[in-house]
């Protein structure tokens, strides 16, 4: 009974880190524009792909793989702040920029159905079949790396926000755009740093999930409804709260699926998001602050 | 010599609805100057568009012998103009510490400089040491007014615009906040205040614009403006014009 438990613990932290890594770039958007980018799913499913073809060009180098995604999910983060969020901005209707990543998801997806088919993908990495022991559990050397590698990423994130310049301008635009600016910070580029860095968590996340989910054009939209779950649970624009609802959704699932049923994971994540909303709207983890204004 | 901040016939407005208009106005290096007038009679509005965070219809404004009309309001500070805004906007989730450091962003590339500054406006502003690493948000309203007045100071503006740092905090914390106005210019620092205040306003500034909605009817040396029949009226007060006498 306790390995059943630890190996769905370590299942859910692997599944959950991959939510973060999505739901991080939707939480920093949100926070420096409070805007939500719905592009963001697809985002991820060009950085599965991405990967999938680098790594299999590259015969089995996964990790040029991910750093492939990571790069054209920037490029693509870039694009949309430059295409769209721009030129949009100044004119002052919220809903423009909404409606146009919409567009943006709808004519991505298609591009991919046209140029790769709605047949799922098997991408399978050379570490997808190595399997680690620990006791009575185990999982495999890719499940090890996705806890390794988001860890890290997400402690190089947090580690950029909290201690560089740009990561605490970052922070200041994103409280309050007016002042930042008058501090010097130009907020159009932190806002620009901001879509470069969200998308290519997304790419990188997108590298990741590629071997464990079904690979088609329609991947990302899949894990992309959590990750908005996720982003509310944790509070809009908050990243330690994202990090640890993006955990415990991933810990929900993975016990969920043994304990009760795979089809109560939506049932039970949602649930959560409706408590979250009734009880905390600000936030499972609301940042501390004590009203003195 | 030229002045070091001339506005010149500014036109100022929010979407459709005008604000301003007619609005000429000079700062010299060195001086204090006051924006007086009303609620809505558009001091905040004005001191906006110099600091750059509303661009003008028409109208110039130069500094330093510069046209900024059309300049960002980042690029402003980066020339030495520094605006402390109305209700004072502390980052609230950052702390102290970390509003000070954003306050010296043009300087980022300098880490001693920066540390060398925070520590001038800790010398400044003792109470701000203390809470060094508390978040913004957690401050007292006067607490925040001197963090305010710190993070514009890290930036060595040559001209620092204050709107209403008197609003809202008890009096005692009003005179100290007035007596480090006064000794930040004495530092060689340029302002321009904005205050609701009359009676410190003009005790404090050399020189004063007098707004009413949204012109400037009055201006001059203070000196003169607290024996003026319509400041003494409508700003000052029966009893304060007799002691202004």
């Amino acid at each position: 009974m306790l390995t059943v438990v630890l190996q769905q613990g370590i299942n859910g932290i692997v599944v959950g880190s991959l939510y973060v890594l999505v739901a991080l770039g939707l939480t920093l958007i949100y926070g420096v524009l409070v805007q939500i980018n719905f592009a963001h799913a697809d985002i991820v499913t060009v950085g599965a792909f991405v990967a999938y073809f680098v790594t299999h060009w590259l015969s089995g180098n996964y990790f040029a793989g991910i750093a492939a995604a990571l790069a054209v999910g920037a490029v693509f983060g870039w694009l949309m702040n430059a295409a769209i969020f721009a030129p949009l901005r100044d004119r002052g209707n919220e809903l423009l920029p909404l409606i146009a990543t919409i567009g943006v998801s709808i004519m991505l997806q298609n591009a991919m159905l046209v140029l790769l088919g709605p047949i799922p993908y098997a991408f399978n990495t050379p570490y997808s079949n190595e399997v680690i022991r620990l006791g009575g559990t185990f999982l495999t050397v890719q499940n090890a790396l996705i806890i390794i590698v988001s860890t890290i990423t997400i402690v190089l994130l947090y580690a950029f926000m909290k201690f560089t310049f740009l990561g605490k301008a970052l922070r200041a635009v994103s409280q309050d755009r007016e002042t930042a600016g008058l501090m010097g910070i130009n907020p159009n580029y932190v806002i620009m740093l901001t879509f470069v860095i969200a998308s290519a968590l997304a790419g990188m996340g997108g590298a990741m999930l590629g071997p464990v989910l079904v690979l088609t054009p329609f991947a990302g939209t899949s894990v992309i409804v959590k990750a908005f779950a996720i982003v509310i649970i944790g509070g809009f624009g908050n990243v330690e709260g994202t990090i640890i609802a993006g955990l415990i959704v991933g810990l929900i699932e993975s016990y969920t699926t043994q304990f009760l049923d795979p089809g109560w994971i939506d049932i039970v994540v949602f649930a959560l998001l409706l408590l979250t909303l009734a009880v905390r709207p600000t936030g499972l983890v609301a940042e501390r602050r004590e009203e003195n204004v | 010599m030229s002045a070091l901040l001339a506005a010149e016939r500014l036109e100022l407005a929010y979407g459709q609805v005008p604000a301003c208009r007619e609005i000429t106005l000079h700062v010299d290096e060195g001086e204090i100057v006051t924006l007086i007038g009303a609620n809505g009679a558009g001091k905040s509005t004005t001191l906006r568009a110099i600091a750059g965070a509303l661009f003008p219809r028409a109208g110039a404004i130069r500094f330093a012998g510069r046209d900024i009309t059309r300049l960002p309001s980042h690029e402003r500070s980066k020339l030495g103009i520094a605006l402390v805004p109305e209700g004072r906007h502390v980052f609230p989730f950052l702390t102290v510490r970390e509003n000070l450091e954003l306050g010296g962003f043009k300087f980022r590339k300098n880490a001693a400089k920066i540390r060398s500054l925070i520590d001038r406006m800790f010398g400044m502003f003792p109470r701000l040491k203390a809470r060094a690493s508390q978040n913004a948000g957690t401050l007292s309203g006067g607490e925040q007014q001197m963090l305010v007045l710190g993070r514009a100071m890290m930036s060595e503006p040559r001209l620092l615009c204050l709107d209403e740092p008197s609003l809202g905090l008890a009096p005692l914390v009003v005179q100290d906040i007035f007596r480090t106005i006064r000794s930040i210019n004495e530092g060689g620092t340029s302002v321009l205040l904005v205050e609701q205040n009359a009676r410190y306003a003009l005790e404090t500034a050399s020189r004063g614009y007098v707004l009413q909605t949204g012109s400037i009817i009055v201006s001059g040396a203070c000196s003169m403006l607290k024996q003026d029949e319509r400041v003494q009226q409508a700003y000052l007060g029966r009893s304060a014009a007799v002691a202004a006498q």
